[in-house]
């Protein structure tokens, strides 16, 4: 896939998204994640995050603006562009969303199957390679998800975003129900891919931990719109109440503080 | 031993009330609680505390005095019980804990929220009205489904590498060959019950070999094809429906549409296919069982040896009978599937949507192939 420097990985414009009986839950909301950077999005409970990925996957219809993930609509006539879009993409529920009635083999081979073009005994090689990735062993490929705990759940999910080798890795909430110490794990995994692939990540979190460790760029959610959106300094310094409870309580300090010193 | 110290720790100390009379005080009735006051300890003297607090109402408040120090424990019913009693008394001792429990529980009880449905004298019409409208949108959004299913179809006859075969034989097996054993035995007892009621009136006339007719005719052009698309509404539709509904709700399908998968050609089209295509075998080997129980009584009842009912079959039942019903068993699979389908992908991410979409999903695909029924009858009424 050929990458040009200069083209956002999503672009969204003047959006308005209603929930319900048209209670408008984002009003002329714009933003731009860049090719090769990592973008958090943060805001309150409720202040419409997840309906916000879901539009941006294309899971919703928007009431009016645009929404452009590698310069393509997702109600662009050409099918094909639509789908080569998709491709570029790889997306981690919360839940992982693994196809329960597949082994973790077969989930991870999907994508690739789908595209087509490539035998069966290279993608079984392509599996196993993501499946060590995220360090999972190739006996536990006969796994169905059913079997797995939460955290390996995760990383089949992962590996099955990544299967494709996206240029574009959406993450909803990557840590949320591990425990801490996977959790950290869960984060230097995806760093390290990063490091080795330069995808571009859009991530919805609430994970303080998550957003000092990974993130460029920190988007905030608030009053329907984006209110800011900037390196994790700039943000900080933002008066709005939700950005000095989430950056300003007493763990989000010694945090920053523990960032600083290292 | 240890279960002695056991029971013992398990009994709770009943809650008691002792009411006390002092003469010539401004606050002449003092209460006494004590024991447990919580759900446990109220339990065996329900009533009789019940009693004393209702008798304690005739008294004015300010005229009594309440002491709840010796209470071991209290909790929120304990708590609830003794606010009431306690609304403007004259003299309360308490501690501090106490007075908590009993402040947090009359807080509650003076939270009132407004009747959430008031009664509306036009609710019967609100619901005829929304009843309509919600069924309008169910022919809605079918109709949509049905472009949809036909404009993939289209596609995929274009390019036909990506029929999703595996899928397809799947469902093939699971609503043909796995049906078959039941949907036979159900044909076979019908037709066993068919023969008997129609031999026991046409002996009265004499017209016993008339039997081959009425079943024959019955059984291929009708009954095959309706016990077996009722069955497979009831076996298969229901398991398409209860997939989809849990796909939606382990967000399988969100994952497909977002990996750019059209779900049409990948859960929807095959169902379809395979029930149009299982469910006319399905109705063959249903119309072989039934006449196998028709060929058995009438060896028995009427006495028409086996031979006999073979060789007069043919002539009795002309071919374009069986034929109309192989072919209303394609269209009844393909719409015991699409209904299936349809009320599967309306499924919302809760399991209450789920189980009523399953229900809804049964009792539309079964109304949908009698109306379907019907109106084959009437079009093909001069035909065989």
């Amino acid at each position: 896939m050929s990458a040009d420097p200069t083209e956002y990985a999503i672009e969204v414009e003047g959006l308005v998204n209603a929930v319900g009986r048209g209670q408008v839950l984002h009003q002329n909301l714009n933003l731009k994640v860049r090719r090769d950077e990592v973008i958090t999005l943060i805001g309150g409970s409720g202040s419409g995050k997840t309906q916000l990925l879901r539009v941006i996957l294309g899971l919703k219809h928007p009431v009016a603006g645009s929404v452009r993930v590698f310069s393509v609509s997702w109600y662009d006539p050409s099918l094909k562009k639509v789908r080569d879009a998709r491709r570029r993409m790889g997306t981690l529920f919360q839940n992982g969303a693994l196809f329960s009635a597949l082994t973790v083999f077969d989930n991870v081979a999907f994508p690739l199957r789908e595209r087509g073009g490539v035998s069966e005994k290279k993608i079984r090689a392509i599996v196993h390679a993501k499946l060590a990735e995220v360090e999972l062993a190739p006996h536990q490929g006969t796994l169905l998800p059913a079997n797995l705990s939460g955290g390996m759940v995760k990383r089949v999910a992962l590996a099955r975003a990544l299967a494709l080798a996206p240029d574009l890795l959406i993450l909803d909430e990557p840590t949320a129900g591990l425990d801490p110490d996977r959790s950290e794990r869960f984060v230097q995994l995806i760093k390290r891919l990063r490091a080795d692939h330069r995808f571009a990540v859009f991530m919805v979190t609430h994970d303080r931990d998550t957003l000092y460790a990974l993130t460029d760029r920190v988007a905030v959610l608030g009053d329907r719109h984006i209110i800011a959106c900037g390196t994790q300094e700039e943000v900080r310094k933002l008066p709005h109440p939700f950005v000095q409870s989430f950056f300003g309580g007493e763990r989000g300090r010694a945090l920053a503080q523990g960032e600083a010193a290292a | 031993m240890r279960r002695a110290v056991c029971s013992r720790a398990m009994i709770a100390r009943d809650a008691e009330l002792a009411v006390e009379t002092v003469e010539n005080d401004p606050v002449p009735t003092r209460i006494r609680a004590s024991g447990e006051w919580t759900f446990a300890g109220l339990k065996t003297r329900r009533e009789e505390i019940l009693r004393t607090l209702d008798d304690l109402r005739r008294i004015p408040p300010s005229r009594v005095a309440w002491d709840l120090t010796p209470i071991a424990d209290l909790d929120d019913i304990g708590a609830l019980w003794l606010a009431r009693a306690l609304r403007g008394v004259g003299q309360l001792e308490a501690s501090v804990q106490q007075r908590e429990i009993l402040d947090r529980v009359a807080q509650g009880s003076r939270v009132r929220i407004a009747m959430e449905h008031p009664i509306d004298p036009y609710a019967p019409v609100v619901a005829i009205g929304e009843a309509a409208l919600h069924f309008g949108a169910h022919l809605r959004d079918a109709t949509a489904l049905l472009g949809r299913v036909v404009l993939e179809a289209g596609a995929l006859a274009r390019r036909p590498r990506d029929t999703p075969l595996r899928e397809l034989s799947a469902s093939v097996y699971r609503a043909g060959v796995a049906a078959l054993p039941v949907t036979m035995l159900v044909g076979f007892l019908v037709g066993i019950v068919l023969t008997y009621l129609s031999a026991l009136q046409l002996k009265r006339y004499g017209a016993d070999l008339l039997v081959i007719n009425i079943v024959g005719v019955g059984v291929v052009r009708e009954l095959g094809p309706m016990l077996a698309s009722i069955i497979a509404a009831g076996r298969s539709g229901s398991a398409m429906t209860a997939q989809l509904g849990v796909m939606r709700v382990t967000e399988e399908i969100e994952a497909l549409q977002v990996m750019g998968v059209s779900i049409i050609t990948r859960l929807v089209l095959p169902k379809v296919i395979a029930l149009a295509i299982a469910l006319p075998l399905v109705a063959f080997c249903t119309d072989l069982a039934a006449l196998a129980g028709a060929l058995l009584v009438s060896r028995f009842t009427l006495g028409i040896p086996p031979q006999a009912f073979l060789e007069a079959l043919p002539r009795a039942v002309e071919p374009v009978n069986f034929w109309i019903g192989i072919g209303k068993s394609g269209a009844f699979g393909f719409a015991v599937a699409f209904v299936a389908c349809h009320y599967g992908l309306k499924v919302l991410p809760n399991t209450d949507s789920l189980a009523a979409g399953v229900t809804r999903s049964v009792v539309a695909s079964i109304t949908c192939v009698i109306i379907l029924d019907a109106i084959f009858a009437i079009v093909l009424r001069n035909v065989g």
